[in-house]
């Protein structure tokens, strides 16, 4: 299954509910031109909720630290919410846990991003 | 594709990101006749994914006329997978590390640490004739399920 993403609106902030495969390819494409697109647009918080996600590979990790990048050297926040365990083992592994804020719970995260 | 029934299974493939559905299906079908677990079939999938798409891109340049070759055989107690391709982009040793705090926001340079971190056994050595093969042995009797 490829990536499918939905982006919804809380006030301020953009959450963007991925689910399925982030990977090389069109999986990574479809979250690039999204924020890029939102970003062009004036929005500046976004939360990626990973809860539906259950494969993602060494060009999706890329991605996901590619989008924090983007958004914070535009001055925007990028959290991310509901890391499944392959997830979160991968961003273990990676030491990517020190990059991102990551949130189990939607509320909290959205307090945090204010 | 030539399928060696029923513990070993191979695949080879002109280097396109494109054919990695074909490398995707033929791990499916390993991991059922190994009858892994979802968890394990997972880490499985991943670490040949990665390092079939090291082979295509930084071993044999995305060179369509180049291949690689993806090998799977199990003995029962273990799983070895071998990859080789036609050119042989990196060493092992000399591969930077994504975790120090200088490469962590790059977006690329982790399959490697992926591989490593799931496989108990990864080595890479020069073919005759050129290429790499990367050879990776993951113990499959005992491992969680």
């Amino acid at each position: 299954m490829s990536m499918v993403l939905n982006a919804r609106r809380l006030d301020d902030v953009v959450i963007l509910d991925l689910s399925g495969r982030i990977t090389m390819g069109e999986g990574t494409l479809i979250l690039r031109e999204r924020i890029q697109k939102l970003l062009g647009a004036g929005d500046r918080k976004f939360l990626l909720n990973l809860a539906d996600v259950d494969y993602i590979d060494s060009s999706g990790l890329g991605e996901l630290v590619s989008s924090f990048t983007t958004v914070r050297n535009q001055g925007g926040l990028l959290k991310l919410l509901s890391l499944t365990k392959r997830v979160q083992d991968l961003l273990q592994i990676t030491k990517l846990l020190t990059v991102f804020e990551v949130f189990n719970n939607e509320a909290e995260a959205l307090k945090t991003m204010k | 594709m030539t399928f060696k029934e029923p513990r070993s299974f191979e695949l080879t493939i002109p280097s396109r990101l494109e054919e990695m559905q074909a490398v995707h299906e033929l791990v499916g079908k390993a991991v059922k006749e190994y009858k892994l677990s979802d968890e394990l079939a997972h880490w499985i999938e991943l670490t040949i994914s990665e390092s079939m798409i090291n082979a295509i891109q930084h071993g044999n340049q995305a060179d369509p006329a180049k291949e690689a070759t993806l090998r799977i055989s199990s003995n029962g107690d273990s799983i070895e997978i071998i990859v080789e391709d036609q050119g042989c982009g990196f060493k092992l040793d000399k591969v930077a590390d994504p975790t120090d705090i200088a490469n962590l926001l790059k977006p690329s340079g982790r399959g490697i640490l992926i591989i490593r971190s799931f496989m108990d056994e990864v080595d890479l050595t020069q073919r005759e004739g050129g290429g790499c093969r990367l050879r990776m042995v993951k113990k499959i009797r005992g491992a969680p399920q």
